[in-house]
């Protein structure tokens, strides 16, 4: 018959943690001789030790399984070996395809790629900005009409002088 | 000249066969360390489909991964912490599943400690299933760390040096982690010592 709602057997407080280490044979040995000597004259302590001995034992599980378990065991064992295996070989074949080039190609194709990116990304971005240039010429092109007007003035100027230098020159002669 | 056969070959020179390809050296480091492997998931899973997948999951990342092996430990301690981060990852796993429906998937299968097992008595087999539940839900209470701690010391019998490194943190930190998860089984199974 199960004895039920049974408390733990309370061991002295300043040796719970130790008693735990001597059970599992954990402690040195002036503590083990410390614990022991303790041991020997409190009962609480004695008590606890004796429900540790008796509870933790049956906490273990074990398992024997059937000699016909460990066949199939390693049987099992070798299929998924397998599996991983032919999954590797996938992995390196793909990388023997890239294995014959030596580094230096490697390096070389790498470095020839970001030449001919760099480019053609520069060749599309001047296209791109075209358009703004358009626009730029757009607005100067008013004001050199302007400064055609202003070379027209000082054609005009250049035609006073003219008109001028022949007044004199009709008034000589 | 013959090859010599990968069985009288140890573990680190099978590893460097590995290394250079050969699949048979990792088949013949399988078959000596299954069985290790299988108990450890088996601690964490508590069943033994679960526990088969785990051991053979961690195998698999042993074999994809044996090019990072550097033998500065031996192949058993290395593929360990592979084993257990496997087994971690699955409590992690299970976590987001219902505890009920995880009590149902271990129940039944989890054969109980020497202690007892072969019950005799329909008494004794009835207190045994309901033992092998009650420990069950209460190692699925207990933290990841703490169980974790709990599981390498108390079914593993790892030292706390090597649980600390399996679990890369300090000792002091396994011991608090330790004392914390006997102390709550202790609660929960109070009944049953």
């Amino acid at each position: 018959m199960i004895a039920r709602d049974k408390p733990a057997l309370k061991a002295c407080r300043f040796l719970e943690e130790d008693l735990v280490l001597y059970y599992y044979g954990e402690l040195s040995a002036s503590d083990r001789r410390d614990c022991e000597a303790h041991l020997k004259d409190c009962d609480a302590c004695r008590a606890s030790l004796a429900e540790m001995s008796k509870l933790l034992p049956i906490t273990t599980a074990h398992d024997e399984p059937p000699p016909t378990f460990w066949n199939d065991y390693s049987r099992e064992m070798r299929r998924k070996l397998d599996a991983v295996a032919e999954r590797e070989t996938w992995w390196r074949r793909i990388v023997s395809l890239l294995s014959p080039l030596p580094v230096p190609a490697l390096a070389t194709g790498a470095i020839l790629l970001v030449a001919l990116t760099l480019t053609l990304g520069k060749g599309l971005w001047q296209s791109s900005n075209s358009a703004p240039d358009d626009e730029a010429l757009i607005e100067v092109l008013p004001i050199a009409e302007q400064l055609d007007f202003f070379s027209d003035m000082e054609l005009l100027d250049n035609l006073d002088l003219l008109e001028t230098l022949g007044g004199q020159g009709y008034g000589t002669t | 000249m013959a090859a010599i056969p990968t069985a009288q070959l140890a573990d680190e020179e099978l590893v460097a066969l590995v290394q250079k390809g050969d699949r048979r050296a990792f088949e013949e480091l399988v078959e000596r360390h299954k069985q290790k492997a299988y108990r450890i998931a088996f601690g964490f899973a508590r069943d033994r489909e679960e526990a088969k997948d785990l051991s053979q999951e961690a195998f698999l990342k042993a074999f994809t991964h044996i090019g990072r092996f550097d033998g500065r430990s031996g192949f058993y301690t290395w593929f360990y912490r592979i084993l257990v981060n496997v087994c971690l990852d699955y409590r992690r796993r299970a976590k987001r599943t219902p505890a009920e429906e995880f009590n149902e998937t271990v129940e039944g299968r989890v054969e109980p400690s020497p202690l007892i097992s072969n019950p005799v008595s329909p008494d004794q087999q009835a207190i045994a299933g309901q033992l092998s539940r009650r420990v069950g839900a209460a190692l699925e209470l207990l933290p990841a760390k703490q169980r974790t701690a709990f599981i390498l010391k108390n079914h593993q019998g790892l030292s706390i040096r090597e649980i600390a490194e399996t679990m890369e943190t300090a000792e002091g930190t396994v011991k608090v982690h330790l004392h914390r998860a006997v102390t709550a089984l202790r609660q929960s199974l109070a009944e049953f010592a």
